[in-house]
């Protein structure tokens, strides 16, 4: 029986009953909710716009991760930073129809930022570049703070409002399928997701700069050896996470209202969704994302809701302890002592 | 040698607890006039001195812990809030729903309910040690980061048993017989002994078979296995003595608080522990309460300095200098402030001589690039 | 670098941010036939959870000291003049620095009072030290624990508060719902102390009035999706949805029900009074009600009203003070906190001790706040009650094109 199981049909079929034992339990709790079909879709439409969110994350994550071995705690003020300059660029009185100003303003937002994580890799962790990742992990905790503090004295305590990018205000349209909604704003996030991945794709699988990334994340070494510098490729990996994150941000913004410290929790689950996906594949971070969405938007639905973030960490742990290679599968290390 | 050691320890112990003892018979007597906050030129209040004992007890733990076992842990505010809570609300909903009457009320009540809470916070960590720390580096680091999230959010629900969000109120003071350990001048007293006794076991411990053993699983966990240590169970004991550090030192910081609500345990709690063990050095038990004062001397230090030298408000400010501090330290003396002093001073007889060594020994995990 | 030259560098940080630390002492006490200087603590959430609250009023705190410095002190009824310093300290939203902060400032600094602090829960923690250090506590948060203890229901003796509590509010949103003939209602609540007070008092006066709570939803203040909630609101069925919140997640919850349910009424606590609230709801926040402070509908308070000038002469003083920022009802809580506190001062003679201050500061709290005209409302405490204020220092609104309208009884 346990050889069974071990085996690769009998994981498909332990999967598979997980997943219809989870579908149930669902159905069951939500019953008691009184939760109709259209709720349920609802709550996974939902679920798949914030996972896009943490999917973008999670990339920004994987991508720092893979080339550093840092997990970069940064990533999540990477998503305020980038919320935080556009919607104040776009109040700029630049004398630009208000279109093409968001256009400016989302563009120069993603190139300031970007430039914001090249400097932060720069200033705390290529100094430090010969100590062990988790000395590295705590300066990118020091630099959460500063920028954090910083947010908070440049734009205060006060939410923000970035206007729609379909209705270039601050409503938004909104399609209705009975009583199932679904805002313009959240095709743009499945879109700019999509547009990501893809431009993601070319850069690493076709441009020079892109594969010097990929061979310093296989082997450091290796790659110092045919000539790439693993000190510039920290910093492209930063610049990218930071552009990442601050995409994210920006197609986030109308959906919420900006505000200094939504960087935190973004950047723990974005964490969750890099964990679930196994930390270094970009699929992985996809799915991991969109999955990580939805599950706790379902969970929270069918239970109290208050335990949304508990969902969250509880799968951390569970995927941490029983599938640390990610759901996708890929290299267990978490468990392994590498060297 | 190990003569030489102990020796060397004791004096260290003694001398110690000597000038904290003076510094708070100071407050007491105040002789001249003088108060404890005087001294230090009102910059370290005595509520600032018992803080620094309670967390440099988390601290010593927590070096322990990732010093010496080399297990990094971004939750133990989680434990500490265990013992936080498990203590508040064994002292206080007993005599509220009037569980075993007459002798939930008794002095020695909420004695007993520290050990007690240190005994349940032990078990928990047992449990959750034995599968959560198979895993290694950052993804041990991400497991317990998320345990202390989820016992975070879990504090502020139950409003009926936990207070909530609000938290519980009326956790009562201390006292021995009809002797009350209050007002703080007599608290102080309690958290440094309590503090110095943590400090005493762990600088034992560390010199000690356990200590040894702790060591070489951290410089590697294979080669440990290989020389007939059990890796796992060694691991396992360090979580549990520093969960029920934390326990304790959150016992005594209830009955100080007087209430326990969930802010003080969040996240951010968690890393600024790490913070204070990594300043003071992360294989240092003396480090512990250095690390943690020098931390909080400089937050009041900015706190009342920035206002006066800027004239801004300096929450925001604070915040950026305490950043830039922990990044600053961490890039140019990741063995933590006291270790690099040590270094100083031996490289001042040694003219630099071999400091790598330590480096690789003393810090977090190893390297996983290239896998 | 050696790291000797490490070392060097962070002492010299150290000793440049340490710099004369004691020189900060040195004395203030001029002896020009003046009175002891009086210190009024003031402790305020200007960073962290609770910053949009706890800013304007720590920035109130730094208006009213200059004035009382443009005044040249204060004079008590010997003719003695008193220089009057408020102690400003920031507790980050944290329960374990408002601690901190209040003993600080009652025995280090030697306040004779202590204005603190934004929170609930954060001011729930500092109870015991106001207590047994025996010096008045008057708190900018709503939560009725903060003045009567919750287990023996008896008025603290130290303790004060300023803002209008949640059982006003909720008298409001209770006879409204009532007379527009809704029966059944959700109830949204942020799960801190606000909004669990906004649960409490919604739930009693709503219960009393015989409308049913068919759905409690709880989220945190940090929280953007509400997806989770809206789902069981639907299924519910309820016809109003009460929103128990504080700005930015006041606005978000505000923005999700009305985007799922365009037709639902929707209420809200005085806790929404600031324009961030209508700045980040947009056109979500048109229809819907609640109880105000008049100091966000101004306009609409009439000119025989006891607080109107009070209320005038706050806001141009606090535009003129910030540059234009924006005028909120916690800025208010902290006006008469502390211009309560200054009251009470202006009735010591010179020459007592700082204990005797402190309970005569307590006693005029306690008897002498008589009909007085604040910010909040007009202020009549007594041993019983401890903020003085009654349903009517709310003036129940709603919003129309983005802006506050006074919505009175009569026009339900």
């Amino acid at each position: 029986m346990r050889q069974f199981f071990r085996g690769k049909i009998g994981k498909i079929v332990l999967a598979t009953g997980l997943v219809f034992a989870a579908i149930a339990l669902c159905v069951w709790l939500g019953s008691r909710q009184r939760l109709l079909p259209q709720h349920y879709v609802q709550l996974t439409l939902d679920g798949m716009r914030g996972g896009s969110i943490y999917a973008l994350m999670a990339l920004g994550f994987v991508v720092v991760y893979r080339v550093t071995g840092v997990i970069n705690f940064a990533q999540g003020e990477f998503v305020m930073l980038g919320a935080m300059l556009c919607l104040t660029i776009h109040k700029l009185p630049l004398p630009l129809p208000p279109a093409l100003k968001l256009i400016v303003a989302i563009i120069a937002a993603i190139v300031l930022a970007t430039l914001i994580g090249a400097a932060v890799e720069r200033l705390t962790i290529h100094p430090a570049r010969r100590s062990p990742p988790v000395t590295l992990t705590i300066i990118t905790v020091g630099v959460t703070i500063t920028l954090r503090a910083g947010a908070l004295l440049a734009w205060g305590a006060d939410p923000y409002v970035l206007p729609a990018f379909s209705t270039l205000a601050l409503e938004d349209h909104i399609f209705r399928f009975g009583s199932v909604i679904l805002q313009a704003q959240t095709l743009w996030i499945w879109g700019t997701l999509i547009v990501v991945l893809v431009l993601l794709y070319f850069f690493l699988e076709h441009t020079i700069m892109g594969k010097a990334l990929r061979a310093c994340a296989v082997n450091q070494r290796g790659a110092q050896l045919v000539g790439i510098n693993p000190g510039r490729m920290s910093m492209l990996s930063f610049a990218l996470a930071a552009a990442l994150g601050a995409i994210g941000g920006i197609v986030l913004g109308p959906v919420t209202r900006p505000i200094y410290d939504m960087g935190l929790m973004l950047g723990l689950k974005g964490f969750v969704a890099a964990i679930m996906g196994g930390l270094v594949s970009v699929p992985g971070a996809v799915v991991g994302g969109l999955l990580l969405g939805v599950t706790e938007n379902l969970a929270a639905g069918v239970t109290n809701p208050t335990y949304k973030s508990v969902f969250a960490f509880v799968i951390l742990i569970a995927i941490l302890l029983f599938r640390p290679q990610g759901i996708l599968g890929g290299t267990g290390q978490a468990t392994e002592e590498v060297k | 040698m190990k003569a030489l050691w102990a020796r060397r320890n004791l004096v260290n112990v003694i001398a110690f607890t000597v000038v904290l003892a003076a510094l708070g018979a100071v407050d007491i007597f105040r002789p001249f006039g003088l108060s404890f906050s005087a001294l230090t030129g009102r910059v370290v209040t005595l509520d600032t001195m018992i803080r620094i004992g309670i967390l440099t007890i988390v601290v010593v733990g927590l070096n322990l812990l990732m010093g010496y076992a080399g297990q990094v842990s971004l939750g133990q505010a989680g434990f500490y809030a265990l013992g936080a809570y498990f203590s508040g609300i064994l002292s206080t909903l007993a005599t509220r729903h009037t569980i075993l009457p007459g002798i939930t009320g008794l002095w020695w009540w909420p004695w007993l309910m520290i050990v007690v809470s240190m005994i349940l916070t032990g078990g928990f960590a047992y449990l959750v040690g034995k599968p959560i720390l198979r895993l290694k580096g950052n993804y041990l680091a991400m497991a317990t980061l998320g345990l202390g999230v989820i016992i975070h959010i879990l504090a502020g629900q139950f409003p009926d048993i936990t207070g909530g969000y609000d938290g519980l109120t009326g956790v009562p003071r201390l006292s021995i017989g009809s002797f009350t350990l209050w007002p703080m001048q007599r608290y102080y007293f309690l958290v440094w002994g309590a503090a110095i006794a943590v400090i005493v076991i762990s600088l034992s411990l560390v010199d000690s078979r356990i200590g040894r053993a702790l060591r070489a699983v951290h410089t590697s966990e294979v080669a440990a296995e290989a020389s007939g240590v059990d890796a796992e169970q060694y691991k396992v004991q360090a979580l549990v003595l520093s969960a029920i550090f934390a326990s304790l030192a959150g016992s005594l910081y209830a009955h100080f608080q007087g209430a326990v609500s969930p802010s003080p345990f969040s996240f951010r709690a968690s890393v600024e522990l790490v913070v204070m063990a990594a300043v003071g050095g992360l294989a240092s038990t003396w480090g512990a309460p250095f690390g943690v004062g020098l931390i909080y001397v400089v937050r009041d230090l900015l706190k009342s300095q920035l206002e006066r030298l800027l004239n801004v408000r300096s929450g925001e400010y604070e915040l950026i200098v305490y950043g830039i501090i922990l990044v600053s330290i961490m890039i140019f003396m990741p063995e933590g402030l006291t270790a690099s002093s040590v270094q100083f001073m031996q490289g001042r007889r040694r003219r630099h001589g071999n400091i790598e060594p330590q480096r690789v020994q003393s810090n977090g995990t190893v390297e996983d690039l290239g896998q | 670098m050696s790291i000797r030259s490490k070392i060097l560098a962070i002492v010299t940080l150290l000793a440049i941010v340490g710099l004369d630390v004691t020189a900060c002492n040195s004395g203030t006490s001029q002896e020009t036939g003046q009175g002891v200087t009086y210190k009024i603590g003031f402790n305020s959430s200007a960073t962290g959870a609770s910053a949009s609250l706890g800013l304007p009023e720590a920035k109130t705190a730094e208006m009213i000291q200059k004035q009382i410095n443009d005044q040249g002190g204060i004079t008590g009824p010997d003719g003695v003049k008193h220089d009057v310093k408020i102690v400003i300290y920031d507790d980050e939203s944290v329960a374990d620095n408002a601690v901190s902060n209040v003993t600080r400032l009652i025995q280090e600094d030697e306040a004779v009072a202590v204005v603190s602090t934004t929170g609930s829960g954060t001011t729930i923690a500092h109870i015991p030290v106001c207590e047994e250090n025996e010096t008045p506590c008057i708190s900018m948060a709503s939560a009725q624990p903060i003045t009567v203890n919750a287990d023996t229901g008896e008025t603290y003796r130290w303790m004060f508060k300023t803002p209008q509590t949640n059982g006003h509010a909720g008298e409001w949103q209770a006879a409204y719902l009532k007379a527009t003939g809704v029966s059944s209602v959700c109830i949204l609540y942020t799960d801190d102390g606000y909004g669990k007070d906004c649960l409490a008092n919604f739930k009693a006066t709503a219960e009393a009035a015989g409308l049913e709570i068919v759905y409690e939803g709880a989220y945190a203040t940090s929280d953007t999706e509400f997806s989770a909630q809206i789902a069981q609101v639907q299924a519910s069925g309820c016809q109003a949805v009460e929103v128990g919140s504080t700005p930015p997640v006041a606005s978000l919850a505000t923005v999700a029900v009305h985007t799922a349910l365009p037709e639902i009424p929707i209420t809200l606590g005085h806790g929404v009074c600031n324009q961030a609230f209508i700045d980040t709801a947009g056109a979500a926040a048109n229809g819907t009600v609640f109880p105000c402070g008049k100091i966000t509908v101004l306009d609409q308070v009439a000119d025989s009203d006891p607080q109107k000038t009070v209320l005038q002469k706050y806001i141009d003083d606090y535009t003129a003070f910030t540059n234009g920022e924006p005028i909120s009802t916690f800025g208010g809580h902290a006006w008469d906190a502390v211009e309560m506190t200054l009251n009470a001062l202006e009735s010591l003679n010179d020459g007592m001790s700082l204990e005797e201050q402190r309970t005569a500061v307590r006693d005029y709290l306690e008897n002498q706040i008589q009909g007085w005209p604040g910010i909040g409302g007009v202020f009549t405490m007594s041993p019983a009650d401890h903020n003085g204020l009654t349903k009517e220092s709310l003036l129940f609104v709603t919003v129309e094109d983005g802006r506050w309208v006074a919505f009175p009884e009569s026009e339900w």
